[in-house]
């Protein structure tokens, strides 16, 4: 009886409190995700009379849609730059903060996060002013190297403009990415590098075969972060420097769902949209996993 | 040892690069500054980078303040955060204290739910999001921005929290039981203070991921004065088309920037170790 009793109590509070949170969950977030796959095999422009099923043509339409096939490149584009560019940086300084005897690290460290807690609308409105053709720092730096004023609309060429976005992304990106190597990096035995230095090996080697082996595991995380974030989030600093525009060239896949959805009613295809950014995401996902672990082979 | 020290070349070669980043992480934040100072005119015949002339134009704060309605969006974005953070976080420790001390039907699904829902991209659900909150009444709602948010925390800070919880010795639980303190006694009393560090921790990176938010805001808010900064600032950026005010612009890049700072060098060893915990999956 009086097991039961336990029991009982025992269950009851698991219960309150497990059942709050998952209720509240379903609601604001596995709803509306387990929706929206739903949605777009409709045609629908938001008034629930007018949502007619039409199977995967939603689906069709992306694969013929010149703006969404940019929108995807882009997105590649971007991912590819802030992988290439974020990891690079990011191990260099955590090497360099770690590993090198500098002085300072701790003043470095702090200030290079700074980034990572800035919104990204305040990112994009910094680097617009950048790129401001009139007033902007990049045109105002050409122009004291020429003898008439330079003014490049650094935000206006008609392809390409999507290479203008790669460095706010990847300047915002370091702080983070640095963070976590560093945390790798210093949970490394010491008395590796110490074996190393006795063996005479210099501090390319010992980056070469201690430490790079040894945080892989870390820069595949961050690497694939950095994937499923960009696809995710590049919506924000798009519609904050460029609108998508000129002419949908800088568009990706997030900010033309909005567009779609949002500013034309075509609620469907938005949600069409948003499946596949779920599918190439969690297809990239996959597919970084593999590329990496074998990269890890070859290393170890 | 020979081998130990670094070549001073490379290391003048480290230091600069060192430099050179640090700098263009601080000089942006300086220009945001000194170029809330200024009027039109030096924007338009001076450098960008050239000093405010006197007197400045301290009056910029004032007028975005009041004329861009940024005194309402900044009530509105501390609202909204505090909201949503202590909503989220009390859910997300009762979740992640259960999940981390018992074993019952279906924990195990229910921790990879919420872990696998960190790997849906979140634009997916943009669209049912922005019905879901019209049909519940809460659309251009503080309240609603608060309850969207308060969920959007949850899967981060279970998933933070577990590994606190884990690390607390089990025998404080059954000291617990001893002195007769119950289940909801030992969780509020002695489990709750302990992982205050780990508490504080995802507290503060929510604070700043919801004090940043833009996407979900601008779209369940329309009403400019419900905005919160980021969509303030957004908007504001976009009437620049037609009318030019980069003063009062970076004097409301200002007051988006310095509480987040603030936080940040308050609590800069809470939100890396915060970071580090949840990034290691």
């Amino acid at each position: 009886m009086n097991i039961g009793k336990a029991k009982l109590q025992r269950n009851l509070f698991i219960a309150a409190f497990i059942i709050p949170t998952f209720l509240f969950f379903c609601v604001f977030t596995i709803y509306p995700l387990i929706q929206a796959l739903y949605n777009s095999f409709f045609d629908w422009s938001g008034m629930s009379q007018h949502k007619d099923y039409v199977g995967l043509q939603n689906f069709k339409d992306i694969f013929d849609d010149p703006i969404m096939l940019t929108a995807i490149g882009n997105d590649y584009f971007l991912v590819i730059g802030k992988i290439i560019g974020i990891m690079a940086i990011a191990t260099f300084f955590a090497v360099a903060l770690t590993r090198l005897r500098l002085k300072g690290t701790a003043f470095f460290r702090s200030i290079f996060f700074i980034p990572n807690v800035l919104s990204a609308v305040v990112v994009g409105i910094l680097w617009n002013f950048i790129y401001n053709p009139q007033i902007g720092f990049l045109n105002g730096f050409l122009s004291l190297f020429t003898s008439s004023k330079v003014e490049i609309n650094w935000l206006g060429f008609e392809s390409h403009t999507i290479w203008m976005l790669l460095p706010p992304a990847v300047w915002a990106g370091i702080g983070f990415y640095m963070i976590l190597l560093i945390a790798a990096i210093t949970s490394i035995p010491a008395s590796l590098y110490e074996a190393a230095d006795i063996e005479g090996a210099g501090q390319w080697h010992q980056f070469r075969h201690i430490t790079l082996p040894l945080i892989w595991e870390q820069m595949k995380i961050s690497v694939i972060n950095i994937m499923m974030t960009t696809l995710n989030g590049s919506f924000v600093i798009v519609t904050i420097m460029t609108a998508g525009g000129p002419d949908n060239s800088t568009q990706v896949m997030g900010s033309y769902l909005y567009q779609q959805a949002f500013k034309q009613a075509h609620f469907g295809y938005g949600a069409a949209i948003g499946t596949v950014i779920l599918i190439t995401s969690l297809i990239t996902t996959l597919l970084l996993q593999w590329l990496l672990r074998k990269e890890q082979v070859e290393v170890s | 040892m020979l081998q130990r020290t670094v070549h001073p070349v490379f290391k003048s070669i480290f230091y600069a690069f060192l430099v050179l980043w640090g700098i263009s992480v601080i000089y942006p934040l300086f220009w945001t500054f000194t170029d809330s100072l200024k009027n039109n005119q030096q924007f338009y015949f001076n450098m960008p980078w050239s000093l405010p002339k006197f007197p400045l134009l301290w009056s910029n704060f004032e007028y975005v303040w009041t004329n861009y309605n940024f005194g309402k969006y900044f009530i509105n974005s501390i609202a909204v955060t505090a909201g949503a953070t202590v909503l989220g976080l009390v859910l997300a420790a009762m979740t992640a204290y259960t999940l981390a001390r018992y074993k019952f039907f279906g924990s195990k699904v229910l921790y990879t739910v919420y872990i696998s829902s960190m790997m849906v991209p979140f634009a997916l659900a943009l669209i049912p999001l922005f019905f879901l909150v019209n049909d519940l009444g809460l659309a251009n709602n503080r309240f609603g921005l608060i309850l969207v948010y308060a969920s959007n925390t949850l899967a981060f800070g279970i998933f933070v929290l577990i590994g606190f919880f884990r690390t607390l010795p089990k025998e404080l639980e059954e000291a617990g039981a001893i002195d007769g303190a119950g289940y909801f006694g030992t969780f509020f009393r002695i489990m709750l203070p302990l992982s205050r560090s780990g508490i504080i921790s995802v507290g503060i990176i929510n604070v700043l991921e919801i004090w940043n938010e833009y996407i979900v805001g601008t779209i369940l808010v329309i009403d400019p004065t419900k905005y919160t900064l980021p969509i303030g600032l957004a908007a504001m950026q976009v009437e620049m088309q037609y009318k030019t005010e980069w003063g009062p612009l970076f004097a409301g890049l200002l007051f988006t920037i310095v509480p987040v700072l603030v936080v940040y060098i308050m609590a800069q060893r809470h939100i890396v170790s915060g970071l580090v915990a949840g990034a290691v999956k």
